[in-house]
């Protein structure tokens, strides 16, 4: 019953022994260049593993080989044929299938509708073809479930089964261990190694180093839109790894950085906010304790429960166990506006989902807080108020804005982030917590940012920073967590905070 | 923002003024106060709802149910005065009452259920106009000719005329156009209502209660129904449980026209109100001066929504026109 | 018995359960309600109705709205019996006015897929356009004076006492219902309005799948003209006014989410019985039709509410468990239930 399996090796081995040819690409949104010139390629049976931060550009060149971007500059093989232009309704015919991180699937849909929806062949040929293909990873799904019942891992095993019954040469898979239980991780490793020696290329993007020894074949890194460091796994350690995410000038930098340390004098203070085996959704027993005037970095990579447990804190998500305490006074379970009114306050890390007023001027974003407080008036709006809390943000932070009135939209993000920022002190919290706050911002903007945290920190604000960029943790933090999937996986103090540690941290290899 | 909408406001007092000299022009009658505001009894209903479902689209949601409230609070006004034998004005407070909580009813599926505006205030206008045709079938007068002998004082609210021109409907029109001006863009409430429109998720995140401030705009057009229906109670002399039956679409259509976005966050008091009043006079002039039959008049109106969406839908997305242009799509 | 609960869940039969729950209450209410003639009519009656739900179904699907279908019937019914009334063929009046509803559906739908204009407000606009045409049409008159022949077409019956024009209405709900579910094609309508941007990905044009949707609708909107034409026997220039909210609440009785991608023909149609009964089982169990409205408006709001809140429930339950999913990955313990079988 292999039949298919063989039908797709067949096709993959025709032809050139390079499935896929990126060379030279180039993409950049406005000024930001995300993509430097990107060199890969994915031969018959690799396994590609391709590791980089968040904001390396792994998921704007995947968006580029399946066609969704085009890419300014630089060329696309696939299995030998230079593409000039690509569709997703071509990179899908020649064979490339993405399993996204986010599985998209019509949830009203049984699993077979969504596995055959957009096939031209026969459905009865194509459900004889989808049994045989489950047959022979051995995964089986019942085919009348509606999409929405499913769990996430079977969401991806659907995506995964759309690409196997395209016959496709390369199948790209998104961190697809991201939302998966142990067991479920192994069997999907028993079907990446079983596709590999059907011939299949792979791209597998993980966060996990430790994956990378155990399926992979190959091994790229990106950082900052370029490829670090490629070749054969066999070549590499995992130190080797870590170092290839890191920064080339690091030292250099970290030695900057131990000049401007202050030590902070822990024996002095009291903590202003402590989180007491905090639970809730996407993280588990957290404990925490941070300082007046401290800045307490909490790295990790994107999705190990850092932006669910500051949201949770804000009051957005129901607490499970434990408590949170500000000052002496639990608030473990409040809601944002009362969060707010006992002095924490929030950056949003997504900021065009949660943060921004997007056609709205930058005033109103500016004293959205603030409605909650009498200093904006009882009932009407202080409009005087409302101007001189916007300008001082505006001058403080050096926000480049037409006036007042611009509309928030048309900002650049620096300048967006910055008033994101602003709302968030004007409310004089005791505790400011930033969610990736310099994520897609400029070097200029970056810079304010960072003095407008070191000036919080002088004013004895407390400062929670979230952040996936180890190089800002280490360059501003005066302690650092790390959290992995869902839970503290170590604490350093300021002489113990480098890339490299935090970048182990992070990705789960333990020291 | 502020620049853009005052921009289309200068749009819609542009075409009042040209609907004024062309209609002038055509029929001096038509400037005569007498017939001009002889005219304002069709569209005030219109322009006293549409002012208040502006609160309700600039959140996002939308508001079919208020017709339906212009019947209900017709018919409870005029039966809880004839065969309960409350005072007129009380009568007028209980419907007002009535309609606040029928509002709030649907306000609350929409903003603490998830439920979609549309299919709650589409719900809600069948059973709104099911309700008032069975308090209508509590009164001794049968439903279909309506009550009618209200007392003097309340007939002459709309028949009574300020320095003998302006009739009062029309200073119950101006008064909530400035209420609905100031609400909604000097207080603080106003501007709950555009932040939770703009960005519901943003608006959490600053501590605002978007679920109230959602439910509260479905309150406040539902009372801007029921004072349109004593006004027009008043006017007709007639309690009857379906005279707001064919208000839908008009309000509707006033408030796009006066530049509320249908997707949320951005409209305005003025807006709406010049777009109203635009379409009154169009409703008004058009039979008058060029004898144009008083059906044929939804065409123009129908005309002028689909012109301005399809205007504003060209100008934010050029693409589109390129795309046609090239014949694929 | 897995199977059967799995039958239960779906809307559309449902839907059909509480219509036989309805007509067995009201039979023992009032067992004449039981005669084979008088359910027989519920369905006959509901037939404009079905039509019209069921058309509006390809756009709700998809998820859009289209409140110019009231207007759509009353223009080509006005045209389609005036073409009768002067002689000419029944078959050119049925097709002029089903091009007629085609037409109409064609601008909604190039002007909301295309100019991407929110459809309430578009097709809004298009209601105010067409209702005003009918009057310029008609010159304000009503059309009368049909021929006999047609107007008795609709009392004409298929089998025993079901009319030809409900056995070919719901000959059609049927085939179409296959279409939607069964085929490739026919599954693009309900993709569309389930996932736009994942539809996107696998291919699926979503632009013109949201045109055909309002073509479809516009023409079912003149065949429930043409029949509307049939049974009242005159067309008056308010023909079909408000007609779209009712047929968007047969819908929504019939188990269509107003949100895309949810619910079926067959839904829809029964929705339409429901609809189209509540004041002719009022009748039955004693009551005034006054009742109508009050009941189509409770029914239709508790089933959405009921319907919203558990699946809004549902996707909670399912951020929770993907969440808690992350955190457990270390032990390899799992909270999930049904997960994969090895």
């Amino acid at each position: 019953m292999k039949e298919v399996l063989d039908n797709m090796a067949d096709k993959a081995s025709s032809g050139n022994n390079m499935l896929l040819s990126v060379r030279g690409v180039h993409k950049a949104f406005g000024l930001n260049e995300v993509l430097k010139g990107i060199d890969l390629d994915v031969g018959e049976g690799e396994v590609l593993a391709l590791i980089g931060g968040n904001g390396a550009g792994k998921s704007t060149l995947m968006k580029i080989i399946m066609g969704i971007y085009q890419p300014d500059r630089g060329e696309l093989s696939i299995a030998g044929e230079t593409m000039s232009s690509l569709k997703p309704s071509a990179a899908l015919a020649r064979g490339i299938y993405m399993v996204p991180q986010e599985p998209m699937l019509f949830p009203n849909m049984t699993v077979e509708e969504n596995v055959l929806i957009g096939f031209k062949e026969k459905t009865a040929v194509l459900k004889k073809k989808l049994v045989q293909i489950m047959d022979d990873i051995g995964w089986h799904l019942d085919l009348t479930r509606k999409a929405m019942s499913l769990s996430i891992a079977e969401q991806q095993l659907v995506e995964l089964l759309r690409g196997l019954l395209r016959e496709s040469r390369v199948l790209i898979l998104d961190e697809p261990t991201s939302a998966l239980t142990f067991d479920e991780v192994e069997s999907l490793f028993k079907i990446v190694k079983d596709l590999q020696a059907k011939g299949i290329g792979i791209v597998y993007i993980t966060h996990r180093l430790a994956e990378v020894f155990e399926i992979a074949t190959d091994v790229a890194i990106m950082r900052d839109g370029i490829v670090t460091l490629k070749g054969k796994v066999v070549d590499f350690t995992r130190e080797m790894l870590v170092k290839g995410l890191l920064p080339p000038n690091m030292e250099e930098m970290e030695e900057k950085e131990k000049e401007e340390e202050t030590v902070l004098d822990y024996s002095k203070l009291q903590p202003v906010f402590e989180l007491q085996d905090f639970s809730g959704y996407g993280f588990e027993d957290v404990n925490l304790k941070i300082y007046p005037g401290e800045i307490l970095g909490v790295a990790g990579v994107v999705g190990a429960g850092r932006t669910e447990l500051a949201t949770t804190i804000f009051g957005r998500d129901r607490v499970l166990r434990g408590k949170a305490v500000l000052g002496g006074k639990d608030v473990t379970g409040m809601s944002t506006a009362q969060v707010l009114k006992e002095g924490i306050n929030y950056v949003p890390e997504d900021r065009r989902l949660n943060g921004l007023f997007g056609i709205s001027d930058v005033a109103a974003n500016t004293t959205s807080s603030l409605l909650g407080d009498e200093k904006m008036g009882r009932v009407f709006l202080n409009k005087k108020a409302e101007e001189e809390v916007t300008q001082k943000y505006v001058d403080d932070f050096r926000t480049k804005v037409t006036g007042q009135d611009q509309i928030a939209g048309s900002l650049s993000g620096g300048n967006q982030q910055k008033i994101v920022i602003g709302r968030a002190l004007s409310t004089n919290p005791r505790l400011v917590i930033l969610d990736e706050p310099t994520r897609g911002i400029d070097a200029a903007a970056r810079g304010d940012v960072y003095s407008i945290i070191h000036k919080l920190k002088s004013q004895g604000v407390a400062v929670m920073l979230i952040s996936s960029d180890m190089e800002e943790i280490v360059e501003l933090s005066d302690r650092a967590v790390v959290v992995f999937q869902g839970r503290i996986r170590g604490e350093f103090k300021k002489e113990e905070i480098s890339q490299a540690s935090l970048m182990a941290a992070s990705f789960g290899v333990s020291e | 923002m502020k620049k853009a909408l005052k921009r289309w406001e200068t749009v819609l007092f542009c075409i009042l003024i040209l609907e004024f000299v062309i209609f002038a022009s055509a029929n001096s009658k038509f400037l005569m106060p007498r017939v001009l505001f002889g005219s304002i009894n069709d569209i005030i209903p219109t322009c006293i709802i549409s002012l208040f479902v502006t609160f309700v689209m600039i959140t996002g949601g939308i508001d079919i149910q208020a017709g339906s409230i212009v019947g209900l609070t017709s018919i409870v006004l005029g039966v809880s005065w004839q065969d309960w034998g409350l005072n007129i004005w009380a009568a007028s407070l209980l419907a007002i009452l009535v309609a606040a909580l029928a509002g709030s009813i649907s306000g609350y599926f929409v903003a603490y259920c998830g439920v979609q505006p549309m299919v709650v205030t589409l719900g809600g206008s069948f059973l709104f106009s099911g309700i008032a045709l069975l308090v209508s079938n509590l009164s001794a007068t049968e439903s279909y000719k309506g009550i009618s002998g209200f007392p003097e004082s309340f007939v002459s609210l709309s028949k009574k005329k300020l320095f003998g021109v302006i009739p009062n409907q029309v200073i119950i029109f101006l008064a909530l156009a400035v209420i609905a001006y100031i609400l909604l863009h000097k207080t603080k409430y106003g501007r709950k209502i555009f932040l939770v429109g703009v960005n519901q998720n943003a608006a959490e995140y600053s501590g605002i209660n978007s679920r109230l401030v959602i439910l509260s705009t479905y309150v406040l057009s539902s009372i801007s129904a029921s004072i349109a229906g004593i006004v027009l109670t008043s006017y007709l002399g007639t309690a009857k449980s379906d005279i707001g039956a064919t208000l839908t679409m008009p309000i509707i259509t006033a408030v796009v026209l006066g530049g509320t976005l249908s997707t949320g966050g951005k409209g305005s008091a003025l807006g709406t109100s010049l777009a109203a009043v635009v379409i009154g006079m169009l409703r008004f002039g058009l039979p008058l001066c060029f004898k144009v039959s008083q059906q044929y008049l939804d065409i123009p109106v129908g005309l002028i929504l689909l012109i301005v969406v399809i205007g504003r839908s060209i100008a934010n997305n050029p693409k589109v026109v390129a795309k046609f242009a090239k014949g694929r799509m | 018995m897995g199977q059967f609960k799995k039958l239960l869940k779906s809307h559309e039969v449902s839907s059909f359960l509480f219509l036989v729950a309805l007509i067995l209450l009201v039979g023992c209410v009032n067992p004449s309600f039981l005669q084979p003639t008088s359910i027989l009519n519920c369905f006959n009656d509901s037939v404009v109705f079905t039509l019209l739900a069921g058309g509006i179904a390809f756009v709700i699907l998809t998820g859009e709205i289209d409140v110019s279908i009231g207007a759509t019937l009353g223009i080509s019914a006005a045209v389609g019996a005036t073409l009768l009334r002067d002689g000419s063929n029944w078959m050119i009046a049925v097709l002029t006015a089903l091009s007629i509803g085609a037409v109409v559906g064609l601008v909604n739908g190039l002007g909301v897929a295309v100019l991407n204009i929110p459809s309430l407000i578009f097709t809004l606009g298009v209601n105010g356009v067409v209702r005003g045409m009918i009057y310029v049409y008609t010159k304000g008159a009503w059309v009368e004076n049909l021929p006999p022949a047609y107007t008795k077409l609709s009392n004409q019956p298929l089998v025993g006492q079901l009319t030809i024009f409900y056995g070919i209405t719901l000959a059609g709900v049927i085939i179409l219902h296959f279409v939607l579910t069964k085929t490739k094609k026919g599954k693009y309508f309900i993709a569309v309005g389930d996932n736009a941007a994942g539809a996107n990905l696998v291919g699926i044009p979503a632009v013109q799948t949201k045109i055909l949707a309002y073509v479809i609708c516009g023409v079912f909107a003149a065949a429930a003209g043409m029949i509307y034409t049939s049974r009242i026997g005159f067309i008056t220039p308010t023909a079909g006014n408000s007609y779209e909210m009712k047929a968007i609440a047969a819908c929504v009785l019939g188990g269509i989410s107003l949100s895309g991608g949810q619910g079926s023909l067959i839904g829809a149609s029964i929705g339409a019985v429901i609809m189209s009964s509540i004041s002719r089982i009022l009748v039955f169990l004693g009551f005034s039709s006054d009742y109508d409205n009050t009941i189509t408006g409770v029914l239709l709001i508790t089933i959405v509410v009921i319907n919203t809140v558990t699946q809004n429930k549902a996707i909670l339950k399912n951020r929770h468990q993907i969440l808690a999913a992350r955190t457990a990955v270390k032990t390899g313990e799992t909270e999930r239930k049904g997960g994969l079988q090895q």
